[in-house]
């Protein structure tokens, strides 16, 4: 957004000949002024940018992630260690770590161990630092009737005492990291991508906020924010990652990275840690010995919309 | 003279021809047998407890001197008539299994401080208790051991910590316990005209 209207604003200024200009060629007596509508109108427009963009210069003419060198990598990433140290009056971490060589992340997810508590959810919130309010949350848990697979009788409103509740079964559903990735075809300023481990990732910065991802995404695995994004500062997690959990802006579109600060480093994700059935698997597909390419050899598993031909990393599997 | 040198020539020619054969199906039976004997190693890999690093609970001190009831030095008779109520166990409630098992079927009742002996002999200590869990459970043992059932923590591509099956089942009541959800999501801002439609 920054740099396309930078590029707006200097031909608009090509429109009109300069005033200089005018003077040079010695007609003195009739400066070729702009009017005070014209100069009214550019003031304006020069404000109002200034208005708009409420940023500063550095983040103004950055330059998408994935074409930044090492020293405007580093820049960067000061410049944002200090915005936040300013803004939550911590110092934060904001790691590049590029991907691992002869890694491609798969998730696998046991439906029929999932009992629906919505531990990962809450789980997701605090290590993404996703807004409070208004509410984003990257997964959804799904309860459906037994023997039910309509989507549009399922309900993520459910609150009993107590699940397992009898004759439902819960379907959580997150960003499917397809490898066929219709959110990132769409994207007109190339703002989203996939890694080359296979995580879908959005470089904030560079989001001009238009949603077409959102409306291209079958599984509704992208959140945007309406509003400037509350995060209570006390349990705000300062360990990030530049494509992943830094703290946010109004106006950009957000989603699960597989918590990418945390995998990118041999962590599992924090789902999968907190996963009190232990219903969430998370590893390396080319792996062959890793737990989810056994669960692909070996059980029962199918993707979400496979029909779709996204041709998501993230398999449903029914352990028995 | 001609047909009589040809005829050797021939002769050679198939013995060569039939023994590169018989040599190249040697060789394919070698490998396939290779193969075999690899697959076979894999299936049947030894599942020693060091093959993957579980970390052994510590078990509670009051529970390990089983030895100082039931022990040769006490003198108390193995008793193994069944019996639902056992006075001084009152807090234990066998809930497994239903009528199938009771408390010899896993304790070891010459040496209470271990459990009953694998089918070699070897007798299981209370920290790998997984493995008599695997006697009966062997499908889902399987599954645990290669990460698919159960929970582990930890790294995904190095160290990894084992949830163990009592980390999760309390043997004498396995069952899984309900437990309360976390709140359901705000439900997103409608007009209160058109909340009152719906």
């Amino acid at each position: 957004m920054r740099k396309n209207q930078s590029s707006d604003t200097d031909s608009f200024a090509g429109d009109r000949p300069p005033a200089d200009q005018a003077i040079a060629s010695g007609d003195a007596t009739r400066p070729d002024l702009p009017d005070r509508r014209t100069f009214l109108a550019g003031a304006a427009s020069v404000l109002g940018m200034l208005a708009v963009s409420s940023c500063s210069w550095q983040e103004f003419v950055q330059n998408n992630f994935q074409r930044m060198s090492k020293e405007e990598i580093e820049q960067t990433v000061d410049r944002l260690r200090r915005e936040y140290k300013e803004k939550y009056g911590k110092d934060f971490v904001v790691g590049t770590e590029g991907p691992i060589d002869a890694t491609l992340f798969g998730y696998a997810l046991d439906i029929q161990r999932c009992i629906g508590c919505r531990k990962c959810v809450y789980a997701c919130v605090e290590e993404n630092n996703q807004s409070r309010d208004p509410q984003i949350q990257y997964i959804r848990v799904l309860r459906f009737k037994d023997g039910d697979m309509d989507f549009e009788h399922a309900t993520i409103y459910y609150d009993p005492e107590e699940v397992p509740e009898d004759g439902y079964y819960y379907m959580p559903v997150q960003c499917q990291h397809c490898a066929n990735a219709p959110c990132t075809k769409v994207c007109p300023v190339r703002a989203t991508w996939t890694e080359k481990d296979g995580i879908v990732v959005v470089d904030y910065n560079w989001c001009i906020g238009c949603r077409y991802c959102m409306a291209a995404c079958p599984y509704m695995g992208r959140w945007f924010n309406f509003k400037e994004p509350v995060i209570p500062v006390e349990t705000i997690n300062t360990t990030t990652h530049y494509l992943g959990n830094r703290p946010r802006m109004k106006n950009v579109v957000e989603k699960c990275t597989f918590c990418i600060q945390r995998v990118r480093v041999g962590k599992y994700p924090a789902c999968v840690e907190i996963c009190p059935v232990g219903a969430r698997k998370f590893g390396n597909l080319l792996d062959p010995d890793s737990e989810i390419s056994k669960i692909i050899r070996n059980k029962r598993v199918f993707r979400l919309k496979s029909e779709l031909n996204t041709q998501p990393k993230f398999y449903y599997f029914f352990a028995t | 003279m001609k047909p009589k040198m040809l005829i050797p020539l021939v002769m050679v020619l198939t013995v060569g021809i039939i023994g590169a054969c018989i040599n190249l199906s040697d060789r394919a039976a070698y490998a396939q047998s290779r193969e075999y004997a690899e697959e076979m190693k894999e299936i049947q890999a030894p599942t020693s407890e060091q093959e993957f690093p579980v970390p052994l609970r510590p078990l509670p001190k009051t529970i390990t001197p089983c030895r100082a009831c039931h022990g040769p030095e006490k003198d108390f008779p193995v008793n193994f008539k069944r019996r639902e109520d056992i006075l001084v166990h009152s807090n234990i409630r066998l809930n497994h299994g239903g009528i199938r098992l009771w408390c010899l079927d896993c304790h070891h009742p010459e040496n209470r401080n271990y459990l009953l002996p694998l089918s070699d002999g070897k007798v299981i200590e209370f920290e790998q208790s997984y493995l008599l869990c695997g006697k009966c459970h062997g499908t889902i043992y399987r599954d645990w051991r290669d990460g698919i059932h159960g929970k582990r923590t930890g790294s995904w591509n190095g160290q990894k910590n084992y949830y163990l099956c009592i980390t999760c089942h309390d043997p004498h009541n396995p069952r899984f316990k309900p437990m309360a959800p976390m709140p359901p999501p705000k439900k997103p801002w409608t007009p209160t005209e058109v909340r009152a439609k719906h």
